[in-house]
């Protein structure tokens, strides 16, 4: 419960003060990694330390997590089509090779089909997922934004104590 | 105003959090780890692997397990192997690349057989394992292993025959409807080759010839004349190769409805025997006997090699290509995973050496144990040796009990060799029911080979039991059994020595089962003494009524085919000849248009 808490406190204030448009959709397209990829990997728990160590909004990064889960099950299929297609690439098999034999390397499961195709999937698709964000919060900010913020429920979420604990992410 | 790239006051909390994720790994890898070798092996092995205890010992790259269970794949209720505490050392090396080389494997407190407590979950799903042993059941499905019938013979009396049930009936309509097609063929066949038209082309070329002068026709008459017949000479002798082709396939479809014909011999005799099982009467063939009372306990042991050898051939591939298998279980798609292997380098998996010491307490088997398992690994073309088991007593000068036990899997190539061979002597054999009978056989202490070689697709089996104290008993619960089950109960329950050999050869998509004991003749003379005379008259029976009904159905084909025959073999010669005739006609005209040209010139005759 507390978590939810905090998840929707951080993302409504994210969408209306905290950081910049585009410290939000930086955020945005980094959480979009842990969304569209099989969460428990390597490379997304160097995602989650560049949310956390960069400059960008946390409160983002978690609403591209939440956003981008439902895609993430639904692309499974596509993303598992792309990852054969280059791991069975006969002109990639001696880059994979090297890899797969390669220490630490092969515990990013880089070598199994969805990981790989996801990973790819979300690099092709961050720097728009970053454009596309970037316009979208500063026009959410530009028109129902305030009204949003005048209302009861926001001032009751961002009345919590557990909105202290975001504070500490919050992009200055 | 400068943008700040860096929350260095996040650090600390990320630092927090990494400490507690390896807290948790350090509290919950052990555990996890148990789950995951329960799950993974269970899925491997296509049955269910308990692990009772699993420590880790970093320092010292080892693996700790304790209270190894894995069931019987084929009995839930029985473990195939007990372990007391399995020690695993690991290569850190090759853990760094994720890859599993155990470089010793220490074994302590083996016991084989021993019953479960609760019976084993059968592993369901689209696994490999799972998969195998679905297939290699419908491999052992496919032997037809007869059942000793041994109900009373006055059933005859109720024999019931439904002509559609009769192979041969359904044969004969499959011949009738190909011998129709075949006299249609060979009709178009006659049609197409238009003798008629060229034999009256010639016939018509011949008597105008006949009817004229070469001295009055001139010069260029003669010349035109001659050309004629030349020209239909050519016309004619192309006819003729027309009909010896059609003679040919004449031929080939006349062939082809006599192997019907034998076709329908071979269905008659299987529905005799079909009638002849309605009727469920006793065999007297010693193989069948064999068969019927060993062939099921014989195929059990083949299809029990055969899984663990498909089993092999799948998780240890020949050559250096990359490999799929399925991704992990997880909430998202599983995907595939691919290995990648690469000379000089370690395989997957790879167990280099096993020690395994174990001994046995009691029994005629007591005695120290001693087996070596060398080179199970994922990759055998990078291992570059076969893997090799062996197990034996270390009890050397000792003859009244033993164990040798030896399997080679070699999967280098793609010329894929796998055998294992396994002596026991002095052994508790396991008891078995006799299929279709009230009886139990309990082989008692005795003897039992086992030798079982897969090359490609070819395989050899052997398996044989022996021994010289064997019990026999009757299943009270089936009453007191018709006369003849009292009968064979007769024989059999003096016999206290049973030898029993079988052996399955041949592909493994058409496999052979052959099945002898000690058995067989005594059982066969007997029952053939007591009831041959009912048997053979009942047999009688059954012959009668099938060609009561097949008979109206099958010689109307036999003639029709005989029909068709005579009436192509007939019109081919006709045509043959007629042609022959006109030929020798037109061959004289030529002679005659020639010999006007030059009277004195003998010219020899044209050949085409």
């Amino acid at each position: 419960m507390f978590a939810l808490l905090k998840l929707i406190q951080s993302i409504i204030k994210t969408l209306h003060s905290d950081g910049t448009p585009g410290q939000v959709a930086a955020g945005i397209a980094l959480g979009a990694a842990l969304g569209l990829t099989p969460l428990v990997n390597v490379h997304n728990l160097l995602i989650f330390s560049l949310i956390v160590l960069l400059n960008v909004s946390f409160g983002g990064g978690i609403l591209g997590w939440a956003l981008f889960v439902p895609l993430g099950f639904l692309l499974d299929p596509l993303f598992h089509w792309i990852g054969e297609s280059l791991l069975t690439a006969p002109s990639l098999r001696q880059l994979w090779t090297g890899w797969y034999n390669t220490p630490l390397v092969p515990y990013t499961n880089f070598n199994n089909t969805v990981v790989l195709g996801s990973v790819v999937g979300w690099l092709v698709l961050a720097v728009p997922i970053y454009f596309g964000a970037k316009v979208g919060v500063t026009r959410y900010r530009a028109t129902i934004g305030e009204r949003v913020r005048q209302s009861r429920f926001y001032k009751a979420v961002t009345a919590s104590q557990a909105y202290n604990w975001y504070k500490l992410f919050r992009p200055s | 105003m400068q943008v700040k790239i860096f929350r260095w006051k996040a650090i600390g909390p990320l630092l927090l959090l990494l400490v507690l994720i390896g807290i948790l790994v350090v509290i919950f890898a052990e555990p996890v780890a148990r789950d995951t070798t329960e799950e993974v092996s269970t899925e491997l092995l296509g049955t269910q692997v308990d692990v009772g205890r699993l420590d880790l010992l970093p320092r010292q790259a080892s693996v700790d397990l304790g209270a190894l269970q894995i069931a019987d794949p084929f009995e839930p209720r029985r473990n195939l192997v007990e372990a007391d505490r399995i020690v695993l050392k690991l290569n850190p090396e090759a853990l760094a690349e994720k890859k599993l080389v155990v470089e010793r494997f220490a074994l302590q407190g083996m016991h084989f057989g021993t019953a479960r407590k609760t019976p084993a979950r059968p592993v369901s799903g689209d696994g490999f394992a799972p998969q195998a042993l679905r297939a290699v059941r419908a491999w052992g499905e496919q032997f037809d292993v007869p059942i000793l019938q041994l109900t009373p013979i006055d059933t005859i009396k109720s024999l019931v025959l439904d002509p559609t049930q009769l192979g041969t009936v359904q044969a004969a309509q499959r011949l009738l409807a190909r011998t129709d097609s075949t006299r249609q063929a060979l009709a178009q066949g006659f049609q197409a080759v238009d003798v008629r038209g060229t034999v009256d082309t010639a016939r018509a070329l011949a008597d105008r010839l006949s009817k004229t002068d070469p001295k009055q026709l001139g010069l260029d008459g003669t010349r035109q004349a001659i050309e004629s017949v030349r020209q239909t000479l050519k016309q004619v002798d192309a006819a003729k190769q027309q009909v010896q082709a059609l003679e040919r396939n004449v031929s080939g479809g006349v062939r082809l409805l006599s192997t019907g014909v034998s076709n329908l011999d071979e269905a008659r005799k299987r529905d005799y025997a079909f009638a002849r099982s309605l009727l469920k009467l006793p065999t007297f063939s010693s193989p069948d006997i064999g068969n019927a009372f060993f062939g099921k306990v014989s195929i059990d042991r083949f299809q029990q090699a055969l899984y663990w050898a498909e089993l092999a051939r799948h998780y240890m591939p020949p050559g250096l290509l990359p490999r799929q298998d399925p991704g992990p279980k997880r909430l998202r798609a599983s995907g595939a995973t691919i290995r990648f292997p690469k000379e000089q380098s370690w395989p997957s998996f790879l167990l280099q050496v096993g020690q395994i010491d174990f001994t046995i307490a009691d029994g005629l088997l007591k005695g120290a144990y001693a087996a070596t398992v060398q080179g199970v690994t994922s990759a055998p073309a990078l291992y570059g040796k076969p893997m090799v088991v062996s197990a034996r007593r270390d009890a050397p000068g000792s003859v009244i009990a033993g164990l040798d036990v030896g399997a080679v899997v070699d999967h280098r190539t793609s010329a894929i060799r796998d055998s294992v061979s396994a002596r026991l002597r002095g052994v508790q054999l396991p008891s078995f029911a006799i299929p279709g009978l009230p009886f139990r056989l309990a082989p008692g202490t005795g003897a039992a080979n086992l030798t079982f070689a897969l090359r490609g697709d070819q395989l050899l089996g052997r398996w044989s039991i022996g021994s010289k104290d064997v019990a026999w008993a009757l299943d009270s619960a089936a009453g007191r059994g018709s006369d003849l089950e009292r009968l064979v109960w007769r024989v059999i329950s003096g016999i206290k020595q049973l030898d029993v050999s079988a052996q399955v050869s041949g592909s493994l998509k058409a496999p052979r089962l052959s099945v002898r004991s000690n058995l067989d003749d005594a059982i066969a003379q007997r029952l053939k003494a007591v009831v041959g005379e009912e048997v053979a008259k009942a047999e009688a029976l059954a012959r009668a009524k099938v060609d009561s009904l097949v008979s109206d159905k099958v010689e109307p084909v036999k003639q029709r085919i005989d029909a068709v025959q005579a009436e192509a073999t007939k019109r081919v010669a006709d045509e043959q000849g007629r042609l022959d005739q006109v030929e020798v006609d037109l061959q004289a005209q030529l002679k005659r248009l020639t010999s006007g040209l030059a009277p004195d010139i003998k010219l020899p005759k044209i050949k085409l």
